[in-house]
């Protein structure tokens, strides 16, 4: 991991308790960054959803079964170990997907992506969209479109990118004022949407933010499974598909177990052993 | 009527009978080629492909190419490095269907990415960690390598190497063609072993990945070595094929014995390794990240456990046994029933490592993904075969490509009409 | 000079050398791609000063705050107002593609005529004066209390001016259509006293019985309702939920209580009689309640645990420890309306306000306030000329909406109607009635944005401009506790050749002069909004809202029980079938007289659209031979749609659940002609004594297509 007191570390934390799957968040995406419409978006296998809300059931019958939502943008991985080889940009043959190893931020350049589709085969959670078809906005409705992020050609992957412009004009405005940025200066399009304040956005790195404080991300690697970094020492505080080291940077939280459990794949027997391990708490808390 | 261009003493068929089936032939690959401009000027929305299947149909088909092709590689390796001189009587062939598939796969790259046009910022802006940088490189190389193994072939046309300038060429490039032989070699081991190395680095997807040596994953050499082995079964199932449309004896009995011989080894050691690799990865590296195997063969309605035995079992060892048996090996039947099984079997290998990846779902909560291709899709993957084809049957008339040709037809000659 | 082969040969190669060695194949590569990254087809949107300016949202009674940005004064995100007091930031999917709205296929860009099957594009001055024209025959003729009006409700200036120009023109045949509001007012006027109405302190209750109100989706102001939920972990306030199917709402509360459809009611009466009986109200007993003791003798009598339990399926036992938790917390408060609270019976609505009435928790902190209207607004008097004084003692036709198109389908009645902010033709059930009703009468004029389905079926359109293109005060409802006033500013120039529904209000009574010309003397509505907001202009203009009230009202208002002691008995669903059909309204979705946006359509997943499918849901137990993903045919007395089979375990076995807000009919690919629109399937049932659309469901079957 970079050990750069300076690098940022952005990422988010999503209470799974307080989401409703209004979909808010979702359409504020769409609306933030240029994300475009077709008149058929049943199939969602090709329906480009920065970010998605899936529906997880807890698989019981009725009165028993229990539902929660679960918003899924990018997961801004670090890749194993944390050194910033995100499964996406470590495959991409043109590095037309970048890991900013001052942000933390996995970005996507669409005028260098030449449309291979590696990367989404390599993104387990399928937050990567491909543009099968050029974008096409009924007439007159290009007029709401904000030049702050490029609208994609057809041919090309696109994903959530943290709002990364927001950061470029909070970065600009801050050292114009010759300060760092603040904890409220940037934040995601998703995020202020939310009207039940499900998310929390901030610099991992910084342990005056919020989102700091909540994960209590452990620096030091996991010692029951090296290729992770950055468990949370927060009990109700998880990551998706955690143990297969691609080190996200957003993070979940919800008070049932069960919800906790969906978030990665276990062996029978081994969900009662880990349940209760979180990021070595004792030695490093 | 084209007589003149006929290599010396070779009987063909009729131009009008040879007009008529490669015009059959070509009304599949203006199929294909109207299919493929739909793709570049439409888009990839012509394909069934979706955000799930980003791999699909097509990259199955550039693999299984590449696999298949791996028998020019190893036949000229094994003729020019390893002098197996025997294998002279193979390698032209060989080197023409490595030709075909190499041009074959390079041309689905080129229909498959979204955008074509752009298709050189893979080398212009090469990320050194991806393995598919690698397979770029090492592709396109190679394939410039097998059209220099290929061109004397071409320069021995009758007419052509009438030329002194072409017919000295063709002398002097077989000469050298060693030196090519070893490049080809060289860069076929890498980039077969990359194209595996592809599913095997993503480590996102617990069906692909694998652990390694160094910066390549297990599939990198189990790719590299089943392309070895399973290659020659191609080049000797394609002459098989092409004998039966000809209606003549085109290699002798040795040396395809010969090379059956080399592929069956080559299979059987694939096929031990292919075994501890699952082996391992069931018990060891699929569950460190929470998966049990049947994971990925149950709640679906296509991958089950058949896929991996019909691959491992019915079309690994079992072909492998039949070829390094000496009695089945040069039994015609057995033996060309081990070679269909085994071209099968690497096929299966590479849609497995391909399709069952995308179709097997990571998140607890995602479910199982099955796609069927379009029409597009399917017309674009023939396109190919049908070039072959009328690659095959132009090399076939026009070119010397097999040396055994007018010995082993001399007293079928007489009497039989050609093919 | 003599070309052989070799040369010709050797000419060529040396060519294709020449080529390849030269620049010309690098720079064409170069510029292909460039190309490929430039395409004219794509669009480059114009950069340029970013600007943030405020207004409010009336896409729903949520009244939320909203920022637009701007790019050059060109709007291109709507995000919530922070600090504001309704939504403090929030927004819901909807408000967010507001922008949309401006650019939706399906807007109307001009004032149109029918002309046989066919709209016709006129002036504004022409549709005005054809309006006029017509209108002045209709006054001429002595009938002015023929010209009726549906509306979406509201209570803002808007609504008032509406309201203004019935007077003026001579006619009581106003009709809102049915809302969460308009059924809490009706709640207020049966319990306490007309033109009040109900507003429920979620914020600072700590024990929420919500009897199926969807308040995480959409039920009241909803930004804000999911907001109160929201903040209950950190209050430690609980959410009980009554229903029968896992919404949202209840699969976010701490306990649900699963009853039969169409028994809230009971259920509520049945915890009054628990209070009653466990002497848990005596202190809360009011000098100047009226009724009580035949409502008491009722409950007693027929509302007893195990009578309750019986209908409505909740144990006695159960009935009794909820009775008993409600009463002990220290600020509970009992929620009605299921899910947008916009169905239902007034006696459901009655029963629940009763137990707030029972439990002391009217006017009190976390309770339920008792609010007079916001009364900012002054309006000069009406002027009202002869003909005008003729309409105005004339009876009503009807009721309600739903006992208007009766009337109107049996009998007709109307000689002209005006449309606002509603489409009744999708929104009340049984939507072909509505149509064949609306077909009795002559002259039909909308006030819609949109071609929607009550829109094509007008004779004149004067398409309003939509809420980014005009002023408007904007007043919360919904079931809030506060009340709160927002200014709703045009962040745009209209788009099309469209008006303020206000200007052309202003515009037609001007035309048509004598009295009406007068009670509208103002010079656009601007002017007249102004005027009559003077009371808090200077704040409304300079902060972009005024909070009126938001403490408890003082005092304890009384409670007339007259009405619970004679409600008939919830309405028993029509037709026949295995099933109960329910309506299941979802947040990605709007339903009413909203049609979602492209963006709210493509968040819907794919177990509620499918293609062109509605997904039902229905338990697995109770599917028979259908299985998950079938095509199925679904009956009922009303209608049959070809639907979806959906599995989902969280209905109660043998209730279908359909989406809501879908199956729209006009042109706009995105959102239209997708699914089928449940009220197509259901019949209403109309509540004797209130007029309402009682139906909560339908008798159903289904059969494998
Ligand atoms: N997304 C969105 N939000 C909106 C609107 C919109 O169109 N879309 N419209 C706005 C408007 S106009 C209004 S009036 C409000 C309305 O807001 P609500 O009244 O809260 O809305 P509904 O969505 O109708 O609530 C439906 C839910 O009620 C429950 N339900 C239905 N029938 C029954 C029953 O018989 N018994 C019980 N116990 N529960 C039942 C079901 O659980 C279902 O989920 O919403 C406003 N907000
Ligand atoms: N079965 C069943 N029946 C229902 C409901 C249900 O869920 N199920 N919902 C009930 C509820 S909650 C409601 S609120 C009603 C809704 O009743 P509706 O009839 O649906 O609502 P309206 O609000 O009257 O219609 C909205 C009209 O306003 C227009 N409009 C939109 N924006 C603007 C604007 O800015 N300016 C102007 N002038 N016009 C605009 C649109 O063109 C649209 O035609 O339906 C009720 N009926
Ligand atoms: S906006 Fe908030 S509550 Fe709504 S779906 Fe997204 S995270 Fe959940
Ligand atoms: S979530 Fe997927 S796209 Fe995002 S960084 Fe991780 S692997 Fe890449
Ligand atoms: S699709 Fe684009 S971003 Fe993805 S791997 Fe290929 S070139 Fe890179
Ligand atoms: S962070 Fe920005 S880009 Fe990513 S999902 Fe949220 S709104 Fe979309
Ligand atoms: S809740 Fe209603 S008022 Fe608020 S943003 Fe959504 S549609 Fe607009
Ligand atoms: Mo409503």
């Amino acid at each position: 991991m970079i050990e750069n007191k300076k690098a940022h570390k952005f990422g988010m934390v999503i209470d799974l308790d307080k989401c409703t799957g209004c979909g808010a968040c979702m359409v504020s995406c769409m609306s933030e960054n240029n994300v475009p419409f077709k008149e058929d978006e049943s199939n969602k296998k090709d329906s480009i959803t920065w970010m998605r809300v899936y529906k997880l059931t807890n698989g019981k019958s009725f009165p028993e079964t229990e539902i929660a939502y679960l918003p899924r943008p990018c997961q801004h991985c670090g890749g194993i170990g944390d050194h910033g080889h995100s499964p996406c940009v470590s495959v991409c043959p043109a590095t037309a997907t970048d890991y900013g190893y001052d942000t933390g931020i996995v970005s996507q350049i669409y005028t260098r992506c030449f449309g291979c589709r590696y990367c989404m085969g390599a993104c387990p959670y399928h937050a990567r969209y491909f543009n099968w078809w050029d974008p096409k906005w009924p007439e007159g409705m290009e007029n709401y479109l904000s030049p702050n992020v490029s609208p994609r050609m057809r041919g090309v992957v696109e994903k959530c990118s943290f709002c990364y412009h927001r950061y470029q004009l909070a970065r600009e405005r801050a050292m114009v004022e010759g300060r760092e940025i603040e904890e409220m200066e940037y934040q995601t399009a998703c995020t202020t949407a939310c009207p039940a304040g499900a998310i929390v956005f901030g610099d991992l790195n910084n342990p005056a933010h919020k989102v700091h404080q909540i994960v209590k991300p452990d620096p030091h690697p996991d010692p029951m499974n090296h290729k992770v970094v950055g468990k949370s020492r927060n009990p109700n505080v998880f990551r998706l598909l955690e143990r297969l080291g691609t080190n996200p940077k957003v993070y979940y939280m919800s008070e049932r177990e069960w919800v906790r459990k969906a978030g990665d794949n276990y062996l029978k027997g081994e969900w009662e052993n880990v349940k209760t391990h979180h990021g070595a708490s004792s030695s490093h808390g | 009527m084209d007589d003149a261009l006929i290599p010396e003493g070779a009987k063909r068929c009729a131009f009008p009978i040879f007009l008529i089936g490669i015009i059959i032939v070509g009304a599949v690959l203006l199929w294909g080629v109207y299919a493929m401009f739909l793709c570049w000027i439409k888009g990839l929305n012509q394909t069934n492909m979706n955000d799930y299947y980003g791999f699909a149909l097509w990259i199955w088909a550039d693999l299984a190419v590449i696999a298949v092709g791996g028998g020019a590689f190893f036949t000229g390796l094994l003729k020019y490095i390893f002098k197996v001189d025997e294998l002279k009587n193979i390698i032209n062939f060989a080197v023409i269907i490595g030709f075909i598939c190499y041009s074959s796969a390079l041309l689905i790259l080129a229909i498959d990415i979204g955008q074509p046009l752009r298709g050189w910022f893979i080398f212009w802006h090469a990320n050194v960690h991806s393995m598919l940088t690698e397979v770029a490189f090492c592709l396109s190389c190679y394939f410039a390598v097998l059209t220099i193994e290929f061109i004397p072939n071409i320069l021995e046309n009758r007419q052509v190497n009438k030329v002194p300038f072409f017919h000295h060429l063709a002398h002097n490039m077989h000469g050298v063609m060693a030196v090519f032989a070893a490049t080809g070699a060289f860069l076929s081991f890498f980039h077969q072993g990359s194209l595996g190395g592809v599913a095997g680095v993503m480590f996102g997807r617990p069906f692909a990945f694998r652990e390694g040596l160094l910066i390549w994953p297990w599939t990198f050499f189990l790719f590299t070595w089943s392309a070895a082995a399973f290659g020659p079964c191609f080049t000797l199932l394609v002459t098989k094929i092409t004998e039966i449309i000809t209606g003549k004896k085109l290699v002798g009995d040795k040396t395809v014995n010969l090379l059956a011989k080399i592929s069956g080894w080559m299979i059987t050691t694939y096929i031990i390794a292919k075994i501890i690799d699952t082996i391992y990865w069931a018990y060891v590296t699929a569950p460190s990240m929470g998966f049990k195997l049947s994971h990925f063969y149950s709640d679906n309605g296509f991958y089950g456990y058949w896929i991996l035995i019909t691959e491992v079992i019915l079309c690994g060892v079992v072909p492998g046994l039949l070829l390094i048996i000496k009695s089945t090996r040069e039994n015609p039947t057995t033996r060309t029933i081990a070679i269909i099984l085994g071209v099968i079997g690497v096929c299966l290998n590479r849609w497995v490592m391909v399709l069952q990846i995308m179709a097997v779902p990571v998140m607890s909560f995602d479910s199982w993904a099955l796609y069927i291709p379009s029409w597009q899709e399917v017309a674009t993957t023939i396109l190919p075969v049908a070039y072959g084809i009328i690659l095959i049957a132009f090399a076939y008339r026009y070119l010397p490509v097999f040396p055994q040709e007018l010995e082993l037809n001399e007293s079928a000659d007489a009497a039989a009409q050609n093919g | 000079m003599k070309i052989d082969r070799r040369s010709f040969l050797g000419l060529g190669l040396g060519a294709a050398a020449g080529i390849a060695l030269s620049p010309v194949g690098v720079k064409l590569t170069d510029d292909s791609s460039i190309w490929t990254q430039n395409w004219p087809w794509t669009p480059v949107p114009e950069d340029g000063k970013i600007t943030y300016d405020r207004s409010v949202c009336s896409l729903c009674p949520g009244a939320c705050g909203i920022s637009v940005r701007k790019i050059n004064g060109r709007p291109v995100k709507i995000e919530g107002l922070v600090d504001h007091p309704i939504n403090n930031g929030g927004v819901c999917p909807h408000g967010i593609s507001g922008l949309q709205y401006l650019y939706d296929p399906a807007r109307i860009k001009t004032p149109l005529k029918r002309n046989g099957n066919k709209f016709e594009k006129i002036s504004w001055d022409e549709a005005i004066s054809l309006v006029a024209q017509k209108l002045g025959e209709i006054r001429k003729n002595g009938a002015p209390e023929s010209l009726g009006l549906i509306t979406g409700g509201g209570s803002g200036s808007m609504a008032h001016l509406f309201d203004r120009f019935m007077g003026a023109f001579g006619s009581p045949n106003t009709y809102t259509m049915p809302s969460l509001e308009s059924n809490l007012a009706l709640t207020a006027a049966a319990l306490h006293s007309a033109d009040q109405s109900l507003g429920f302190d979620l914020d600072h209750s700590d024990f929420i019985l919500s009897f199926g109100a969807g308040i995480i989706e959409g039920w009241g102001s909803p930004v804000a309702c999911i907001q109160a939920n929201a903040s209950r972990r950190e209050r430690k306030a609980k959410l009980v939920q009554v229903d029968y199917r896992l919404s949202n709402t209840a699969n976010a509360a701490d306990k649900i209580i699963a009853v039969n459809p169409g028994t809230e009611a009971d259920l509520a009466l049945g915890l009054c009689a628990v209070l009653l009986a466990k002497k848990q109200i005596s202190t809360n007993t009011r000098y100047g309640d009226v009724n009580k003791f035949p409502f008491a003798a009722m409950l007693g009598k027929e509302y007893t645990p195990e009578k309750v339990a019986a209908i409505t399926g909740v144990k006695a036992a159960d009935i009794e420890a909820l009775a008993m938790a409600f009463i002990e917390a220290k600020a509970p408060v009992a929620v009605p309306g299921k899910g947008r609270g916009d169905t239902g019976s007034l006696r459901e609505f009655t029963a629940v306000q009763a137990l707030n009435a029972l439990a002391g928790r009217l006017n009190k902190k976390g309770g339920v306030f008792v609010m007079w209207p916001a009364g900012y607004l002054s309006f000069p008097e009406n002027v009202m000329d002869a003909v005008a004084e003729q309409g105005a003692g004339k009876a009503k036709l009807a009721g309600s909406v739903n006992e208007l198109a009766d009337k109107l389908e049996k009998d007709g009645g109307l000689s002209a109607l005006f449309i606002y902010n509603a489409n009744p033709c999708y929104a009340l059930n049984a939507p072909e009635k509505i149509k064949a009703a609306m077909d009795k009468v002559g002259f039909k004029v909308s006030f819609s944005s949109f071609m929607d389905e009550t829109a094509l079926r007008s004779d004149v359109i004067l398409p309003a401009s939509i809420f980014l293109e005009r002023l408007e005060d904007v007043v919360s409802g919904a079931g809030l506790a506060k009340t709160v006033v927002g200014l709703c500013r045009p962040m745009v120039k209209p788009v099309f050749d469209t008006k303020h529904p206000g200007d052309a209000l202003i515009l037609l009574a001007q035309a048509m002069g004598a009295g009406m010309a007068q009670s509208f003397a103002w010079e656009s509505y601007a002017a007249c909004l102004e005027d009559v907001t003077e009371k808090i202009w200077d704040n409304l203009s300079g902060d972009g809202y005024v909070v009126i009230d938001d403490k408890p009202p003082v005092g304890t208002p009384a409670t007339d029980f007259t009405f619970l002691v004679s409600a008939p008995k919830a309405a028993l669903s029509n037709g026949e079938g295995e099933y109960t059909l329910v309506p299941v309204d979802k947040m990605r979705l709007a339903s009413g007289s909203m049609t979602s946006s492209p963006f709210a359509v493509k968040t819907v997943p794919d177990t509620v659209l499918s293609g062109k499918y509605s997904v039902v849901e229905i338990n697995p137990a109770t599917a028979g031979v259908l299985k998950d993903g079938d095509i199925a045919f679904l009956k009922t007395a009303m209608g049959t749609a070809k639907v979806k089979i959906g599995f989902n375990e969280g209905i109660l076995p043998g209730v279908i659940g359909m989406p809501r807000g879908l199956g729209h009919a006009f042109n706009n690919p995105y959102v239209a002609g997708k699914g089928v629109n449940v009220n197509d399937l259901i019949g209403p049932v109309i509540e004797p004594g209130s007029g309402l659309d009682a139906a909560f469901g339908i008798k159903a079957s289904l059969s494998k297509a």
